[in-house]
């Protein structure tokens, strides 16, 4: 049985982490990455072609994970495949040991290094996880029986600081009825907006693990307020930044990620902490805020 | 509406051989208006092609006014009755229309040799006389009724139906911030309509099988007939 919904369903407050799997063949790096995460998090996701910049595939990746007793959430896109193998990569995911499934839109090619690339979204978001629950019930999506069935734990992203955040809630609940079972979020830097949300999405019964992504710079966050959708760092934080001198930046991103974590715990079931590169801050982050078991 | 654009004219000259008869052909509805091969566009390309050692035989937008190219009885009867001996010394047509005009043209001349003068970008609505927006994906299987009567797959950049993703920032999309998300756009409208709760429902994948090609219409007496992969669709007019 998954680790993470043992986790999840036990009330326990959840830490999962990321890694990117690279562009190339060689996996040191990344399974290094994860090794490093070992006995700190419950799940690592494994991201699918993220920002639609051509990589390792997150299958093969959560794959080599769930081979080192390392529990995977597969990060699965509707960005580049259609039903068909979407369905079909799902049930290779569950021969292979992976029970986690993050179910995703995914980042238009537009925005990635094969801008021409047909962009598929055979399947949205929503749809997907029925499809995955189709097949968790013992069918494929066209209702022909499957001769043996997994049991995906399936989650769903979702956006805590878009404006407005109602079509965001309206998608949410969709994306419980079609089978979604926990939730990841955008980055999270407004403790009160996101109390706010988490007020809203009360009746929902679903966990909500917080994403936090850890702060490099005071120009990061610049660029994040500006192009990325659903963040928006506050100016005391990119003020504390700037004021913090090059050589102190990885002890300050430690403090504001722990900070940050001990303002949302009281109001969620966990932190999903993406470290963006800095993969070596993360059990930091954690011992700071003080969530190691 | 088929909006198109002139193909680049380096482009075009490269489809000629040395010597090579070329008679040039536009449409008086959708080309003219987009004004890629209106009468006054497809004259002047058969003198910019002239100029540039090009041998053009002759040109013509069959008439009556307004007509589209895509009408195959009238386009072939103009080329025929009225052009009848261009169209015999012609080695190649150029054709100023979108791709249906295009095939038109070598219906018409009973399989000439026929050269695009024109990318066929998409079907639009001519919104002012310079400006023409997409608004439909022609997917075969209408579902704006249910999104306050702006199309998902068109309006946004990943065709989702059941909702935003999270790209969107200040109601623009990932894809190109001054472009409008089409789910922001279909949510503000269905909440102008008091139809919010339309968002709530569950959308089924499409049916893909009804946007497969070629697809074909068949008009008959009260009726008509849409096939695709999907199968035929039969509907009466009249009951």
């Amino acid at each position: 049985m998954s680790k993470l919904k043992q986790a999840l369903e036990s009330g326990k407050f959840v830490v999962t982490g990321e890694i990117g799997p690279p562009k190339g063949v060689d996996l040191d790096k990344c399974l290094h990455d994860a090794e490093i995460l070992r006995n700190h998090v419950t799940a690592i996701n494994v991201t699918d072609l993220q920002s639609a910049v051509l990589r390792i595939g997150s299958l093969a990746v959560s794959s080599k994970l769930k081979e080192r007793g390392l529990e995977p959430v597969y990060q699965l896109t509707c960005r580049d495949r259609n039903r068909l193998a979407l369905q079909s990569d799902l049930l290779s995911a569950w021969a292979l040991g992976i029970e986690n499934v993050l179910c995703l839109t995914g980042d238009h090619p537009i925005l990635g290094d094969h801008t021409e690339a047909k962009p598929v979204y055979d399947l949205d978001s929503v749809q997907l996880l029925k499809a995955a629950s189709t097949l968790n019930q013992g069918h494929d999506m066209a209702s022909h029986e499957l001769d043996s069935s997994p049991d995906f734990f399936l989650g769903a992203v979702v956006t805590p600081a878009a404006e407005p955040v109602e079509p965001q809630v309206i998608k949410m609940k969709k994306k419980i009825n079609a089978g979604a079972r926990f939730f990841q979020t955008q980055a999270v830097y407004e403790p009160e907006k996101f109390e706010r949300f988490m007020d809203q999405i009360q009746g929902f019964k679903v966990p909500v693990i917080a994403g936090i992504v850890i702060l490099k710079s005071a120009a990061m966050a610049k660029f994040m307020n500006a192009n990325v959708a659903g963040i928006s760092v506050p100016d005391d934080i990119i003020q504390e930044m700037a004021e913090t001198a090059k050589e102190d930046r990885k002890k300050k991103a430690v403090e504001i990620s722990a900070r940050v974590i001990r303002q949302v715990k009281p109001f969620c079931q966990g932190v999903h902490i993406m470290p963006l590169g800095w993969d070596d801050l993360v059990t930091e982050v954690i011992k700071e805020a003080e969530l190691d078991a | 509406m088929h909006a198109t654009i002139q193909k680049p004219i380096d482009e075009i000259l490269g489809y000629f051989k040395p010597g090579e008869r070329v008679f040039v052909v536009g449409c008086d509805n959708c080309a003219a208006k987009c004004q890629s091969g209106g009468i006054p566009e497809t004259k002047e390309m058969a003198e910019r092609l002239k100029k540039r050692g090009v041998n053009v035989i002759g040109q013509c937008v069959p008439q009556p006014k307004g007509i589209s190219l895509c009408k195959l009885s009238n386009t072939k009867k103009v080329l025929q009755e009225e052009y009848g001996k261009e169209i015999e010394q012609a080695d190649s047509f150029l054709v100023l229309a979108c791709g249906q005009g295009f095939h038109t043209v070598m219906d018409a001349t009973d399989g000439g040799m026929v050269h695009p003068g024109c990318d066929t970008i998409f079907g639009g609505e001519t919104v002012t006389d310079d400006f023409i927006t997409e608004y439909c994906s022609l997917c075969g299987e209408c579902i704006v009724e249910y999104t306050g009567g702006l199309c998902p797959l068109t309006l946004c950049a990943k065709g989702l139906l059941n909702g935003p993703c999270g790209g969107a920032k200040d109601g623009k999309c990932e894809v190109d911030r001054n472009r409008d998300c089409g789910w922001q756009l279909i949510y503000d409208r269905l909440k102008e309509l008091g139809r919010l709760d339309e968002m709530d429902i569950y959308r089924e994948p499409k049916n893909n099988s009804r946007w497969s090609r070629p697809r074909s219409l068949t008009i008959g007496e009260g009726e008509a007939t849409f096939k695709s992969l999907g199968g035929e669709l039969k509907v009466s007019s009249k009951d």
